[in-house]
């Protein structure tokens, strides 16, 4: 469905706000996916996915409080909405269902 | 102090970005700082910050600011939308701007490219910045100086074993051979050159190999096109050309075929053999000699050497190979060799002329200036035209002044409106000069060429955005400094402006007036030359070179040979009625390269003089005649023997107050006696003074006391004969039909003496023609700019001339009305113009031993030309005005 098509890094970024949950903002971000994928990224690219995310209404977001090692400055953090868990559900669902309709024989012929 | 990210990434960031995202972005950029600190790289932290602030100029984090939509970027197309809807809007001015823009830049383009050309000669080769051609210099301090660009045999293997610096060093020699079997064997010029000549010059072969280019000296190279002229489409590599070599014809294979020499290539040969050959014509003996010059040599240096170095080594080699002069050991100094680049020998007089024509480096510059002027007055052009369209467009700027338009943005719009035009005009006159070009090569007798590569277009998009910039920049500043409460008050605007703008009117004027009148001059230079008596009859005169006996051995036994050969074609000539006139000599008219010859005199002073050997027919043929004394007599045993005769230089100069009867000044001459004096004939072209002369049937007395003997030209004799009436064509018919029977393995090459001697001044012709060319479309700008200016004039005294019409204005009053501004004008341009062009016109003069005293009327005829423009352009206007219903013109507003 137009509209609702979810690139491969915006699921990523979209699944790590979701796992963090009320700690997500973009340096977090940034950090547990070099964690859990071991990618080489930067956080400008993080912020480009937010902030389009934010466009599709997938994620929201609201200012923190200021701490000293960020010269004072505030963080953005950011939630799931609902449409934006549901994108992630439906995305599951189809990337389960896809899977199981693997033929369970495909290596018999290796 | 703790570590900060550096201050002006952060006010970058802050300037362009959003302010929803700065605090945010800005946080997390701090913190993966203080990660990076932490850990103690405090450097990579710095730059991974600049980096990340970089990253993050992207559009979507772009602010959305007022400053940032009006500069000049974003506004950008905005501008060029309006610029283009005004060009359109007004399009009889556009089109007199595009058109004056247009003619300018073909002018511009047309004389840059032929600059250019002259300029990059020789350029292509890839290794240019190493290649020299040396030069050497005998300098023994009373007067006998011997400067030449071709240099001794010895020269190659003495660089390449003596300097380390130079990594290769060629020969080469161009050289008249026999080419062909038997029948019309036919006289070619060949080149000998090194056979690793194409480890120094870029010659791209067609066929062959660089390794195996002339493996020996049994093999030949060709050119393309000499390929089709003896093989046609047939593949010619292994086939074999005949071509004699010190009387033997060889069989020689060829081996090679290269590409035509492009036009800018100072080298322009079609036929090359091995230098070995070399020993077959000229013997060892000149492989060691150190005062015989041949050929010319070119070194290749190492990379990253220095030429000086090399040189200042050159006279230690010299005098340490135990060079002598007759007996005496060399002095310093008194045999230097030197060297020239080779980028820079079509351009440089002052090394003596190799084999290569050098071109006028002083026509170049003039030629690039023109050009350049005439540009400018393309601009000028532009400029007054649009200052005074300026007051129509007042209003327009008071209504955008009155909305809130800062000058910055008037500026930028009316720029945008020229720069617009200028890139049309760019792209016009691009497309123009590539169809003119052979039109103009035709007209011109240049050999320009448009290549056109991609990157030029970058080039061609600068010069029209610097044309817009240059052209626009003065009426925009007219338009732009227009008080906005004056206009809205209705006040006029132009007063105080009017100097400027008449000023450039004047230069307009000026241009045109210098470029007519130098035109002139030229042409009445070049005819004087063309007509100048010259002191003899060279019309309807027609010479062969003839065949001399090819076993031979030096110049006496060549002019021998020749002369007989050309007394038995003579006899056969003689019987016909057409041909008349018959004579011999081993020189023709309009060549510089005649024998010149010196000796030392009674009081061992060096004294040079030109020689020259004819058969006894030979001035009475030319209509020469003695001043003093007598002519050969023909069947005089006497005067074939040892009589000689001089011209009157040559008396002057070697001080003989009565020469007839005397002897030459010189004390090893044998037996001779001056017999005549003629008049100094202008046997060589007018840029030099007639210089001695000595006229001989029999060059041994004479050569018995010369020192020194060059011969630039053949010295093979030549057969000259006139024809009678319109005869040419039965004339070359019985030349070939005895020719062929007398000498039927060799094909006669035949010459017409007028050709000889125009083509003496043909670079200035084509000088002549190409500023005709520049002069002409300068004449069209300007008279397209006065076409402008004049409706512009007419148009603001629109009501004036209206009412006048009413009260019962004749025509001529109106047209005095019109032209009255532009007399003033024109009058001063003139007078300016005179001082001008006699100034440069005569450093042009200079150039010419024999010149035109200027006079009066090119200029009276370039300010009368002017003139009648102007006047012509006004009585157009005056008739479109007094056409016009005044009713028409006071219902205006």
């Amino acid at each position: 469905m137009k509209g609702e098509h979810l690139g491969e890094l915006e699921e990523l970024v979209l699944l790590t706000i979701g796992s963090l949950y009320q700690e997500a903002y973009a340096v977090a971000i940034l950090d547990e996916i070099k964690k859990n994928t071991n990618r080489k990224m930067d956080v400008t690219a993080i912020h480009s996915v937010l902030r389009r995310l934010e466009k599709k209404g997938y994620a929201k977001s609201e200012m923190g409080g200021a701490t000293a090692e960020r010269g004072g400055r505030r963080k953005r953090f950011f939630v799931l909405t609902q449409v934006g868990r549901k994108v992630l559900d439906d995305t599951m669902e189809l990337r389960v269902s896809l899977y199981n309709k693997l033929p369970k024989l495909a290596f018999a012929g290796i | 102090m703790k570590a900060q990210p550096p201050k002006w990434a952060d006010r970058f960031l802050a300037w362009f970005c959003h302010p929803d995202l700065l605090e945010d972005l800005q946080g997390d950029l701090y913190e993966i700082f203080e990660q990076h600190l932490t850990q103690g790289h405090k450097r990579k932290a710095k730059y991974l910050y600049i980096w990340l602030v970089l990253r993050s100029f992207r559009l979507s984090a772009l602010k959305e600011n007022q400053k940032l939509k009006n500069s000049f970027f974003t506004m950008t197309k905005n501008n060029l939308k309006i610029a283009i809807r005004v060009l359109w809007r007004d399009k009889f001015n556009s089109a007199i701007n595009l058109v004056g823009l247009t003619l300018g830049i073909t002018c511009f383009l047309l004389l840059g490219l032929y600059v250019k050309q002259e300029v990059t000669f020789d350029h292509y080769h890839s290794k240019k910045d190493r290649i020299y051609r040396s030069w050497v210099k005998e300098d023994y301090g009373d007067g006998r100086e011997f400067f030449n660009s071709h240099t001794p045999l010895l020269f190659e293997a003495l660089f390449e074993d003596n300097f380390p610096e130079i990594e290769r060093s060629v020969q080469y020699i161009e050289n008249d051979f026999l080419v062909g079997r038997t029948e019309n064997r036919i006289n070619e010029i060949i080149s000998l050159i090194s056979p690793d000549f194409l480890e120094v010059f870029d010659v791209p072969l067609i066929y062959g190999d660089k390794s195996t280019f002339l493996p020996s000296r049994e093999h030949i190279a060709i050119s393309q096109s000499y390929a089709s002229k003896y093989f046609g489409l047939e593949n010619p590599m292994g086939k074999t050309i005949a071509v004699e070599v010190d009387t033997l014809i060889h069989d020689l294979t060829v081996s090679a075929v290269f590409e035509d020499f492009p036009v800018e290539s100072s080298f322009r040969f079609d036929m090359a053999i091995s230098t070995e050959n070399g020993r077959r014509i000229y013997g060892d003996r000149l492989y060691k000699a150190w005062f015989n010059i041949i050929p010319e040599t070119y070194i290749l240096l190492k990379e990253g050497t220095n030429i000086s170095s090399v040189e200042s080594k050159t006279q230690e080699v010299v005098l340490s190979q135990g060079v002598t002069y007759g007996d005496e050991p060399l002095e310093k100094d008194q045999y230097q060799i030197g060297f020239q680049p080779l980028t820079d020998i079509h351009l440089n007089p002052d090394i003596p002329l190799g084999t290569a024509p050098v071109g006028n480096p002083q026509y170049v510059i003039i030629l690039a200036a023109i050009g350049l002027l005439v540009l400018i007055m393309a601009c000028v052009n532009y400029t007054t035209l649009s200052a005074g369209q300026s007051l129509k467009r007042s209003k327009e700027v008071g209504m955008r002044k009155v909305l809130g338009a800062s000058k910055r943005t008037l500026i930028y719009q009316y720029l945008s409106e020229s720069m617009v035009l200028a890139i049309v005009a760019v792209t016009i006159g691009t497309g123009i000069t590539f169809f003119l070009i052979p039109t103009f090569n035709a007209l011109t007798g240049t050999e320009i060429f448009f290549q056109f590569e991609w990157w030029h277009a970058g080039v061609y998009l600068a010069i029209g955005l610097a044309i817009g910039l240059v052209a626009g920049t003065y009426p925009t500043l007219i338009i732009t400094a227009f008080k906005t409460i004056n206009i809205i008050n209705g006040s006029n605007q132009t007063t105080g402006k009017l100097a400027a703008r008449k000023g450039l009117v004047i230069l307009q004027f000026l241009v045109t007036v210098f470029l007519i009148s130098t035109v002139l001059i030229m042409r009445n230079q070049i005819d004087f030359l063309m007509d100048k008596d010259l002191g003899y009859d060279y019309k309807a005169v027609i010479s062969a070179e003839l065949p001399i006996d090819p076993n031979g051995r030096g110049i006496r036994d060549a002019l021998q040979s020749g002369m007989a050969n050309g007394e038995l074609l003579k006899t056969k000539l003689e019987k016909h009625p057409k041909i008349s006139k018959i004579a011999l000599g081993n020189h023709l008219f309009g060549s510089n390269g005649w024998t010149h010859v010196a000796f030392n005199d009674d009081n061992d002073d060096f004294k040079w003089f030109r020689l020259l050997v004819v058969n006894p027919e030979y001035l009475n043929a030319f209509n020469i005649e003695p001043v003093q004394g007598r002519n050969f007599e023909v069947g005089n045993g006497l005067d074939k023997r040892q009589s000689v005769i001089i011209n009157q230089s040559a008396a002057k100069y070697f001080g003989l107050e009565n020469p007839v009867g005397g002897k030459l000044p010189g004390p090893e001459f044998g037996e001779h006696q001056i017999i005549g004096v003629v008049k100094d004939f202008h046997y060589s072209s007018l840029h030099t003074e007639v210089e001695p002369l000595v006229i001989v049937q029999n060059i041994m007395p004479i050569f018995a006391g010369v020192t020194d003997a060059d011969v630039k030209d053949s010295y093979s004799p030549k057969i000259v004969f006139t024809y009678s009436g319109h005869n040419l064509h039965d004339a070359i018919e019985i030349l070939e039909n005895e020719w062929e029977v007398l000498f039927p393995s060799e094909a006669p090459n035949f010459e017409f003496i007028d050709d000889r001697i125009s083509r003496q001044y043909e670079s200035e012709a084509r000088l002549n023609k190409l500023i005709g060319v520049a002069t002409l479309l300068s004449v069209l700008i300007a008279a397209l700019g006065l076409f402008g200016l004049i409706m512009i004039v007419a148009n603001s005294k629109i009501k004036e001339i209206g009412i006048r019409k009413v009260m019962g204005a004749s025509p001529l009053s109106i047209f005095r009305l019109l032209i009255k501004g532009f007399v003033l004008q024109l009058l001063l341009a003139i007078i300016l113009s005179i001082p001008l062009t006699l100034y440069l016109i005569n450093q042009w003069l200079d150039n010419f031993a024999y010149r035109i005293e200027i006079n009066s009327l090119p200029f009276v005829l370039s300010g009368l030309a002017t003139l009648f423009i102007a006047v012509a352009v006004v009585a157009y206007h005056t008739i479109l005005a007094t056409r016009v219903n005044p009713i028409e013109s006071l219902r205006v507003e």
